[in-house]
């Protein structure tokens, strides 16, 4: 059972994940970073939750929505807004801007492959070197309903079930492939594939953290024990568009204000308030802490130089 | 044989076994991994032993899974380890083109360098009779387009071992083209342990003053043997071998070229987009005032390759088109 305190970390760090991309979206409306945004309102509970439960030198392949997974993983806040900003200070040195590979070994974070669902294949190397090199280290990736359908997973998964590798899957499912219904597109449960190649699947509701963490927490252990893979779906939310500026006709009004009321961040708080676990003033310091914390990583990252003409070719060839 | 004699006759698949053995036995982060390269020993013999040597853990029989072979091989290749990855033909790059022409070779540069991939991808290529038109392909250019990996293609046991010996310590990926035809060839290969071929340096396989014909893995022998047909007319032939296609050696080209003024290029992949059309179009830019006549590029004809062995063989190149296009030049 995730205890108080690790429950409030989870709330912080969701809270500090919504403020940054509230911060991300002024700049974008500024015009000082490109518009290209996956945003990841809805799926904080997810991505926090299960982070929360690796070491540092674990390894995270994280999915395009949003960024609470790569800011639970201790990436600094200036270096992700240096990404979206593309500049010097930026994770990746100002290659990015935009739809951004992160990137941040000496975090574990192992960076993102654009194509989604490449990063699944990357995750179970990253798994079968931890296996090899004999440490401890798991490795958890994150991607939605829509790269589960990608053949990458069948690949990945396969593997790991043969080998029993230090790994786990985080099925993200919010309900849409962009404009497709996961109903519609998808043949049976994502969480039922994991028997099917030999390890354990837990579906859990992302709307409540705390149930997600210890799911999590469990994962990981089996997994940093030789217990192998296991697959966790997430059934969560996008509470905003595919991308930044989507209009989202195809989804019904009705669709949209169910999801709406099952946002993680205002659950986890009545939660807390109602358990006792939290009062109202200890909330409201987290949530005045973390848009203070954001607003400084903001400035600082505003400062970052763009890079010029000279870095086109220093990064490809060693 | 002593070391100061200096070279054993080998043949090629041994060098690529020896040039394995001995990157493996130096850095124990070096791992092998494919389909069949383990217990068997690779489909065409180029891994035996090296799994009852190093064991499970650094020689790995994978699933039929050729996305997750190089997916996964770049995850090690990120977190530590030095793979040597293998599909088991060359075509199939293509079941795994995402994974080989953007991860592999991006992955360093879409991250602001903040990754190493140093990994090499074994392919066997190539037509040698029967094959059909999946599994005979030379798709070496299929990586030119896509900056951020070297490519490499041996055409002798020396040149096999070093080359790869060269890859495996390379920090950067490597696309390493094996030949079927040549694993049987034999040649003399130096003792030295620390015997690397340099990435990137071209090699001539023959000097020669009237002609230069540039080829690179299996259409390099083509080139020696037009090179004798050509001078049983008194012509010439300087046969250079650019070891691969990135980096390119143009220092080199440019340097036969300025000696012969006359230039073949041969491939054994089609005719058409093929690494002639991309040498071709840099000679031109670069040296076209040194030549005394068209360049001329030979390949296989633009067709998929037939399965019929007889068929095939109608639509690979030969010495003897080499042979004609020199005769052309030289008038």
């Amino acid at each position: 059972m995730t205890d108080p305190k690790t429950k409030l970390d989870i709330y912080r760090t969701m809270v500090l994940a919504q403020s940054w991309e509230q911060a991300l979206m002024r700049l974008i409306d500024e015009n000082l970073a490109p518009a290209s945004y996956h945003p990841g309102r809805g799926s904080e509970g997810s991505e926090v939750a299960c982070t929360m439960a690796l070491r540092e030198s674990d390894y995270l392949l994280y999915d395009h929505r949003g960024m609470a997974h790569i800011i639970a993983k201790g990436v600094p806040l200036v270096g992700l807004f240096g990404d979206f900003l593309g500049n010097e200070l930026g994770t990746t040195r100002g290659y990015g801007a935009g739809i951004v590979h992160v990137a941040d070994p000496d975090r574990g974070v192992l960076g993102q492959s654009g194509t989604l669902g490449g990063s699944q294949l990357i995750a179970a190397g990253a798994a079968l070197s931890a296996k090899i090199r004999k440490t401890d280290q798991v490795t958890m990736c994150f991607f939605g309903d829509g790269a589960a359908n990608r053949g990458t997973f069948h690949e990945a998964a396969n593997a790991a079930g043969a080998w029993k590798l230090p790994l786990v899957f985080v099925v993200q499912n919010n309900g849409w492939a962009v404009s497709v219904p996961t109903e519609y597109s998808t043949g049976g449960a994502f969480v039922d594939r994991a028997n099917g190649y030999g390890f354990p699947g837990v579906a859990v509701d992302g709307q409540n953290p705390f149930e997600v963490h210890d799911v999590a927490v469990e994962a990981v252990e089996r997994a940093r024990n030789g217990g192998g893979p296991t697959l966790i779906e997430v059934k969560t939310v996008r509470l905003l568009g595919h991308y930044l500026g989507d209009p989202q006709a195809y989804r019904e009004a009705a669709e949209r204000s169910t999801s709406a009321t099952r946002d993680p961040i205002v659950w986890a708080r009545a939660a807390l308030k109602e358990s006792g676990e939290a009062t109202e003033e200890q909330l409201s310091a987290i949530e005045a802490e973390a848009i203070e914390q954001v607003e400084a990583a903001r400035e600082q990252a505003l400062a970052g130089a763009k890079p010029t003409a000279d870095v086109l070719t220093e990064y490809l060839y060693v | 044989m002593t070391a100061s004699s200096g070279a054993r006759t080998i043949t090629y698949s041994r060098a690529i076994t020896e040039a394995l053995d001995e990157e493996m036995a130096r850095d124990e982060r070096v791992v092998v991994l494919g389909e069949d390269v383990g217990r068997m020993g690779g489909i065409f013999g180029a891994t035996p032993g090296l799994y009852e040597k190093y064991g499970a853990d650094r020689v790995i029989d994978t699933p039929i899974s050729e996305m997750f072979i190089v997916g996964g091989a770049v995850g090690l290749a990120i977190t530590g380890l030095r793979p040597v990855a293998e599909l088991q033909f060359a075509d199939f790059i293509v079941n795994a083109a995402d994974e080989t022409l953007s991860k592999m070779s991006k992955w360093r540069y879409m991250h602001g360098g903040q990754f190493r991939v140093p990994m090499v991808l074994r392919m066997p290529e190539g037509a040698t009779g029967g094959g059909g038109a999946e599994h005979s392909l030379c798709p070496e250019a299929l990586m030119l387009s896509y900056p951020g990996a070297h490519i490499v293609v041996p055409s002798t046991p020396a040149d096999a071992k070093g080359l790869l010996k060269a890859a495996i310590r390379d920090d950067n990926p490597v696309g390493f083209f094996e030949h079927k035809a040549l694993y049987a060839t034999r040649g003399a290969v130096p003792d030295d342990p620390d015997f690397v071929v340099p990435i990137g340096k071209a090699d001539i396989k023959r000097e020669g003053t009237d002609v230069t014909v540039i080829a690179w893995g299996r259409a390099v022998h083509w080139a020696l043997a037009a090179a004798d047909l050509a001078a049983t007319d008194g012509t010439s032939v300087e046969v250079l071998d650019t070891r691969g296609l990135r980096p390119l050696d143009t220092d080199a080209i440019f340097a036969s070229i300025e000696k012969t003024g006359r230039v073949v290029i041969a491939q054994e992949a089609p005719r058409t987009g093929g690494g002639a059309s991309e040498i071709s179009a840099v000679i031109a830019e670069n040296v076209i005032d040194l030549l005394e006549g068209p360049i001329k590029r030979i390949g296989a004809m633009d067709v998929p390759i037939p399965q019929n062995p007889a068929l095939e063989a109608l639509v690979m190149p030969t010495p003897a088109d080499i042979h004609l296009a020199v005769k052309e030049l030289v008038g």
